[in-house]
């Protein structure tokens, strides 16, 4: 038993949780976003407790977390600039009012 | 209990009850704060867990993330002081369900499966980076330029799609 990497991974799967009931249950989209990036943000906690308590030796690990953050940054740029251009054209954020975008 | 299981426990914690809040408060540029306390905690999660270059980038990251993500909610948000307390939420006990069977799902696996014994011994601080250096432009160089490729190509896609489209037809 690793009481460590069970603490770091109880946490991420909490963070999933919240980030997952963020992301569904709000309405605009800069919160949807706060949401997909706490569901990240477990997914960097997992990575690094596995590479910290079963493989420290194996820096691919690390590899995998920086993938993740640059995950995150293209995420918030291309959810941003979806959101700017939602605003300009129809003056709102809010996913309530883009039933439209739906196939 | 050692010092990492408090400190881990702290941080974690920490990072989930801002977790929380963000979607608690009705102020956005609360929210933001709050998303921005809960990534440095995680941040501080990798320091004790001796990720010291990836702690300090996760937090150096995401205060500049979070503080671009708070001016874009006092942009676009209908209410971003909270003052109104507007309802901004839809399919709420569907979100608890889904967050709730994440959760537990997430929970069955980590307590189900024997994860073996704990790695004792971490490379120092100078050994990690020396190797993730190497790593990155060795191995993984392939993987790593394509990381930054994307980000420039998302740039360039955020970018387009927010300047304001050329009105055509009043040029002629």
């Amino acid at each position: 038993m690793n009481p460590e990497l069970l603490i770091a991974l109880t946490i991420g799967a909490a963070l999933f949780g919240v980030g997952l009931y963020g992301a569904l249950s709000q309405t605009n989209l800069v919160m949807i976003i706060m949401g997909v990036e706490l569901m990240l943000a477990a997914a960097l906690v997992n990575l690094v407790a596995f590479w910290r308590y079963l493989h420290p030796n194996e820096i691919s690990g690390q590899m995998f977390v920086l993938i993740v953050m640059a995950v995150m940054a293209v995420e918030m740029a291309v959810g941003f600039g979806i959101a700017i251009a939602r605003f300009r054209s129809r003056g709102s954020v809010e996913m309530e009012e883009a039933r439209e975008l739906k196939g | 209990m050692n010092a990492e299981m408090i400190f881990l426990t702290f941080f974690g914690g920490a990072a989930v009850w801002f977790g929380i809040v963000v979607f608690r408060t009705h102020s956005m540029v609360r929210s933001a704060l709050a998303l921005l306390f809960s990534q440095t905690a995680i941040g501080a999660m990798f320091l004790v867990m001796q990720a010291e270059f990836l702690g300090v980038l996760q937090i150096m990251m995401m205060a500049t993330e979070m503080s671009v993500m708070a001016i874009f909610m006092v942009m676009f948000m209908m209410d971003p002081g909270g003052l109104g307390a507007m309802d901004m939420t839809h399919q709420k006990r569907l979100s608890l369900w889904a967050g709730g069977v994440g959760l537990v799902a997430a929970l069955g696996l980590t307590l189900g499966v024997d994860w073996g014994p704990a790695a004792l011994s971490v490379p120092s601080a100078s050994a990690q980076i020396e190797m993730l250096g190497i790593e990155l432009l060795g191995r993984s160089m392939f993987i790593f330029e394509s990381a930054g490729l994307t980000i420039l190509t998302a740039m360039v896609a955020a970018t387009m799609v927010a300047i304001a489209p050329q009105d055509k037809g009043g040029a002629k």
